[in-house]
This record gives C-alpha cells, sequence and structure tokens, in this order.
C-alpha cells in the first residue's frame, strides 16, 4: 500500500498582473493560488489511495503566511500536510526548493511515491520534480498521463515530442504528473471544514541541514506587456465586411478567389 | 579551453544550438562539443557538425529497444565532470528537460529552463539569460553562478549554423550506458507537423469556445478560403484531443509569429497568448464582452462564432 507524497506550490495568481505598460512587476496586491498542475498532482494522489490504500501527504517549501495554502491542499484530500516554511523561502529557485524537500523528505517521512505537477504555475521551470529525484537517488518519469501500480512495480504512460512511452519501474518513485490525467475535484464545505482539523507539521529553516545557496540568480524581473490598442467589432455584417476590407488593403487576405 | 556543449533530441535543433554556441565561443575562446546519439556506424551527422561549428563530437552509446533515454545521464554526467565545460545548452523537447533537470541536480548547477534570450554579460565571464514567468506576463533575468551553465532552449531561437570550408574535429564514443532503473514496454510513436503552424502567414486557433469536434468543418472551410493553418489551445489538443498535441500554441505549445491570427472561442489567458505575441495582426472572435483575449487583440469580435464565422465565410466567397 503506497505512501504517496505530493508536492505544491501556493503561488502569485498570474490574473492579478495588470497588463498596463509600466514594466514593473508589482505583486504587491496579488493574491496566491494553488499552482495549477499541483491540483493535479494532488488528486492523483487522492485516486492512487482510492485505488490502492496506503497514505498521502501533502509538502511545500513556502513563507510563513503561506498557511492558507496548506488548508487548501488539505482540503483536496491528504491526510495530513508538511510545510517547510521561512520567510527567506518565498522566492526560492529551482535547485533551492528540491534540495529542501529532499532534506525534508529524507529526515522526516517515509514514502513509496513523490508526485509533482508538471510545471509550477509561476516559474514553470518543470525542474524540482526531477531534480529531486536526483538527490533522493530514486527513478524518475517526467510528464505521466497515466499511472497504474502493482505491489512494488510501477506502470505509467509518459508524454515525449515522438509519442507516448509505456514505462516500467520499481518504488520508491517520483513522478512530474500532466493535467490530462484527471479533473481535480473542488473542494466542497466539509472538506475546507475537515482540513481544519488535519495534522500539519511545520518545518523551520533551523531544523534543516544545509545552506542550500541559489544555483540561478534573478538579476531583474518586468512584466511582458502585451497589450494592443485594438478596435471593437460586433457581429453584424457591416463590422465583418469591414474587417475584410481593412485586411484585404493591407495585403493580408485574398478574397473572391474561390 | 573551457567547452560549449551542446544537445538537442532532434537534429535540426541541434544546428540551432551549434550556432548559438559558436556565437558564444568566439568571445569566451571555446570550443564546441556535441553529443550525438549513437550512430549506428554512420559518421555522416558527425561529420555535418563538425563542418558546421562542432570540434568534437560524443556519441552517446546504444541502448537496448528497452533502456530508457534517461540511461544516458550518468555518463553525461562523468565527462561533464571531467572536462568542465563552461555552458551547456540542451534543446527543450520534453525529454531534454528532464535530462536536462536531472544532469543540473547531479552537478549542483544551475538551469535556466525554456531560455528565450541569451547574451554574455559585458566581462564575457558570463550569460545573461532571460525566461518567461508568470505564464508569460512577466520576465526574469537570470545569471549562473555554478559551472557548467545550463539552459533549455526553444527552437528558432538560433538559425541553424551553415556549413564552412576546411573544418576539423574529432568524434569519440562514450561507453556504455548502466542499466536504467526506467524500462520502456511500447511505444506509441506519432509524427511532427509543428512546421507547418511555426511557418504559417495566416493562423486559426480553435478554442473551447467550439462546442463539437463536428464544428472543427467550419473552421476547416474558413482556413481552405484563406490558405491558413489550424492550431489550437491547449484544451483542445490535451483534453479534448480534436487536433494533435504539436498544435497547441502557447507557453506549453509553441511560439508563432503570422501576419494574422484568429482566435475561434480563445479566451486568451496569458499562458496561451504568450505564444501569439509575436502576431503582426491578432482578431479574435469571443461571445464574453470581458474575454481577456480582447485587450491584446487589434480586432475584437464580440459575438458568437457560430454566427461570425459564416459571415466571414461568405464575405470571403464574395
Ligand atoms: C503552466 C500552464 C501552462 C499552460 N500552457 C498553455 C499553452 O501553452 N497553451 C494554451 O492554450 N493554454 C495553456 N494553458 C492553459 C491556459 O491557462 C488556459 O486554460 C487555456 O488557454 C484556455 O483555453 P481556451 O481559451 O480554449 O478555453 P476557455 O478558457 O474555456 O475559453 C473559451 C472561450 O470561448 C468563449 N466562447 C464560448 N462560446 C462561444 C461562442 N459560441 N462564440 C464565441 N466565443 C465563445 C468563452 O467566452 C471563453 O472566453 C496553460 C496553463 C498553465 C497553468
Ligand atoms: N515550493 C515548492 N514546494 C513544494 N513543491 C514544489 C515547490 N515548487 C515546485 N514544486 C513542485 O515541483 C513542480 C515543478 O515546479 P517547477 O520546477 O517550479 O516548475 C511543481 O508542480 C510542484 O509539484
Amino acid at each position: 500500500m503506497p505512501r504517496i507524497i505530493a508536492c505544491y506550490k501556493w503561488v502569485v495568481d498570474e490574473a492579478y498582473i495588470r497588463t498596463d505598460s509600466s514594466p514593473e512587476l508589482d505583486l504587491e496586491y496579488a493574491d496566491k493560488k494553488m499552482s495549477d498542475y499541483d491540483r493535479n498532482a494532488i488528486e492523483e494522489a487522492i485516486q492512487l489511495y482510492e485505488k490502492y490504500g496506503g497514505s498521502v501527504a501533502a509538502i511545500t517549501v513556502g513563507h510563513p503566511y503561506d498557511t492558507k495554502g496548506v488548508k487548501d491542499a488539505l482540503s483536496r484530500g491528504p491526510e495530513k500536510a508538511y510545510f517547510i516554511n521561512d520567510p527567506s523561502f518565498e522566492n526560492l529557485e529551482p535547485a533551492q526548493t528540491a534540495a529542501i524537500l529532499a532534506d525534508v523528505i529524507t529526515a522526516k517521512t517515509e514514502y513509496d511515491l513523490i508526485i509533482c505537477g508538471e510545471g509550477s504555475s509561476d516559474l514553470y521551470a518543470q525542474q524540482v520534480g526531477p531534480r529531486l529525484a536526483e538527490l533522493l537517488d530514486i527513478p524518475c518519469v517526467t510528464m505521466v498521463s497515466k499511472i497504474d501500480l502493482a505491489g512494488e512495480q510501477l506502470i505509467a504512460e509518459r508524454k515525449a515530442d515522438d509519442g507516448i512511452e509505456t514505462v516500467s519501474l520499481s518504488l520508491p518513485a517520483l513522478l512530474t504528473v500532466l493535467p490530462d490525467i484527471n479533473s481535480p475535484r473542488i473542494p466542497g464545505l466539509r472538506d475546507t471544514l475537515a482540513a481544519s482539523k488535519k495534522p500539519v507539521i511545520e518545518i523551520v529553516k533551523d531544523e534543516l541541514s544545509g545552506n542550500f545557496a541559489p544555483c540561478l540568480q534573478v538579476l531583474a524581473s518586468f512584466k511582458a506587456n502585451m497589450e494592443r490598442n485594438g478596435q471593437k467589432l460586433s457581429d453584424e455584417a457591416a463590422d465583418i465586411a469591414f474587417l475584410l476590407d481593412t485586411l484585404q488593403s493591407k495585403g493580408i487576405i485574398a478574397r473572391g478567389v474561390k | 579551453m573551457a567547452g560549449i556543449w551542446v544537445f538537442a533530441e532532434d537534429y535540426e535543433h541541434n544546428l540551432e544550438l551549434i550556432q548559438g554556441g559558436t556565437e558564444l565561443a568566439q568571445k569566451l575562446a571555446s570550443k564546441i562539443v556535441v553529443i550525438l546519439p549513437h550512430n549506428a556506424g554512420n559518421d555522416e551527422k558527425a561529420h555535418d557538425c563538425i563542418a558546421r561549428g562542432a570540434d568534437e563530437i560524443l556519441y552517446l552509446p546504444p541502448l537496448a529497444e528497452d533502456e530508457d533515454f534517461m540511461a544516458c545521464i550518468p555518463l553525461i554526467v562523468a565527462e561533464v565532470l571531467q572536462e568542465k565545460p563552461d555552458v551547456f545548452l540542451i534543446g527543450s523537447s520534453l525529454r531534454g528537460k528532464e535530462l536536462a533537470a536531472r544532469i543540473a541536480a547531479r552537478l549542483n548547477t544551475g538551469l535556466c529552463s525554456d531560455c528565450i534570450s541569451l547574451e554574455l554579460s559585458a566581462d564575457d565571464q558570463s550569460l545573461i539569460m532571460e525566461r518567461l514567468i508568470f505564464g508569460g506576463a512577466a520576465v526574469q533575468r537570470v545569471s549562473i553562478p555554478t559551472r557548467p551553465q545550463m539552459a533549455t532552449i526553444p527552437p528558432r531561437l538560433f538559425s541553424p549554423a551553415a556549413v564552412q570550408e576546411g573544418r576539423t574535429g574529432n568524434i569519440r564514443e562514450l561507453p556504455p550506458a548502466p542499466p536504467s532503473k526506467v524500462k520502456i514496454l511500447g511505444k506509441k510513436t506519432r509524427t511532427h507537423e509543428a512546421a507547418a503552424l511555426t511557418e504559417a502567414r495566416i493562423l486559426l486557433c480553435v478554442g473551447r469556445g467550439v462546442e463539437k469536434e463536428e464544428d472543427l468543418t467550419l473552421v476547416r472551410e474558413l482556413a481552405d478560403l484563406l490558405g491558413a493553418e489550424i492550431g489550437c489551445t491547449r484544451p483542445i489538443s490535451d483534453e479534448m484531443h480534436w487536433l494533435p498535441e504539436e498544435c497547441c500554441i502557447g507557453l506549453s505549445g509553441i511560439q508563432v509569429k503570422p501576419e494574422l491570427y484568429i482566435g475561434i472561442g480563445v479566451s486568451g489567458q496569458i499562458q496561451h497568448i504568450t505564444g501569439i505575441r509575436d502576431a503582426r495582426i491578432i482578431c479574435s472572435i469571443n461571445n464574453d464582452e470581458n474575454a481577456p483575449i480582447f485587450a491584446v487583440s487589434d480586432y475584437a469580435i464580440q459575438g458568437d462564432l457560430y454566427k461570425v464565422l459564416p459571415l466571414i465565410i461568405e464575405g470571403l466567397k464574395k
């Protein structure tokens, strides 16, 4: 019966990044959310648990303020959460995050399977999962769209650019999952209430062994401006005719050829 | 002489990385090392790479059919530790990204994922790289204090390296790989068609606003009239599977730069929009007046696509 750890990140919701023309990335008023594809990682852990038994724990590295994220994660089904936090753990780069997770997972947990999302919504580096597997020295498969367990053996389908591979590996292992692997359930009021009663294991910086220096230095971050001064059109024939005339006069489309 | 190493699954992509590496190599006075898949006794590709700028070719050993490609990781890591390259560029295919992250972890070095721009710092000592964050809503500029400096590079960031006269280089085969912990049981291969989309002059994009797969005939009719290619948002390719996955435009799909893009029932979430930022004209059809795509459109048609598409088709036939 697999003991599963689902890794999630509580991220700034990119929808709050205003698309005005100022280049400054001001995140002060931005809300946070569960990283989109980590909902699939947690859901997959829960579905495997429902099928094969065992247990599911959620784990995250973040800022001490991110308790809302811990509750959100627990409302999605895991029985407990590991909350590794420090004020300096807000803008970690993937190598640091993976090293911190590896440190805690080795020291404080027992596991058979670790599930990560395909990539985080904010950084989308697609690094933390495979890096973590290497640090733990366990087999790793990324971009997984299907998982079956048979005892210690795991069968997965993984996406590659040239097709789908079916692979087998033995536990313990780490997988990163694609969003099409499942449809995450939406937590209800009862799930939210249940979440506040579940155990949260807090781990602070002093309990970690290592210095976790960044391997990637951020020199600057700025907003990408994609706004265009668009012309609003209706779905009336006159507006569509205007559009086609304009595109034709710009030499972009040709008409009446067929 | 520290090296610049490149690896890409796809041969054409590999030639682009040689070009990127060559531009750096001139300033860093370093050699270019290309890692190629096993050659099966045919050195044609190796000689082609050398003619295009490679100083050394490292052949990966042959792998049994059930061996995972990642079995090569320890071999590559051992070579890197011995040769100490300065820069290691890897093509950002799905396998390439996993390979890069795992190699970077073993080397305890930094990796810039999906690098969109790369140049040398003023003192020529390190790379300054840019990548997208927040789904493409922002850009992050990074550097890597550790060595090698690693990056995954999307297709077409560089043009393919050209053949030069009189170049020579070494060819070497890496030792056999230890057995991988992951075994391949089966493979369903499929062919790539993405090239047509990245070259398209006019591109129609199908979004979730299109109700049924049958309705694609309407889109195809319009595409035929315009001589356009058809792409889609991620839900259409990855969830509905109405179009192949390589038709997905955006952060996790492809980057396009057509003269005209028409979004058909596309909401315009940032992860999609970031893939069309270089389009010359963006036109969108959406029945929600608050659809985010309208803010990034040159022509924003608010209306039902089932009314608008027939009107456009009719108008084009006139
Ligand atoms: C890390 C990450 C990476 C991602 N990468 C990508 C990517 O590369 N590419 C990508 O596309 N997405 C990507 N996504 C997903 C992205 O966030 C959006 O979910 C997706 O682009 C939405 O697709 P859509 O516009 O087709 O669907 P929806 O958001 O559901 O929009 C459908 C739209 O159709 C309109 N509509 C409905 N009926 C009609 C009608 N009759 N007429 C006209 N309009 C109608 C609706 O108003 C709505 O705006 C990514 C997400 C994450 C988290
Ligand atoms: N701070 C974090 N805490 C826990 N898991 C994380 C964290 N950051 C990333 N992950 C996991 O690693 C995956 C890939 O993240 P990234 O490498 O940032 O794209 C995410 O989908 C999560 O499953």
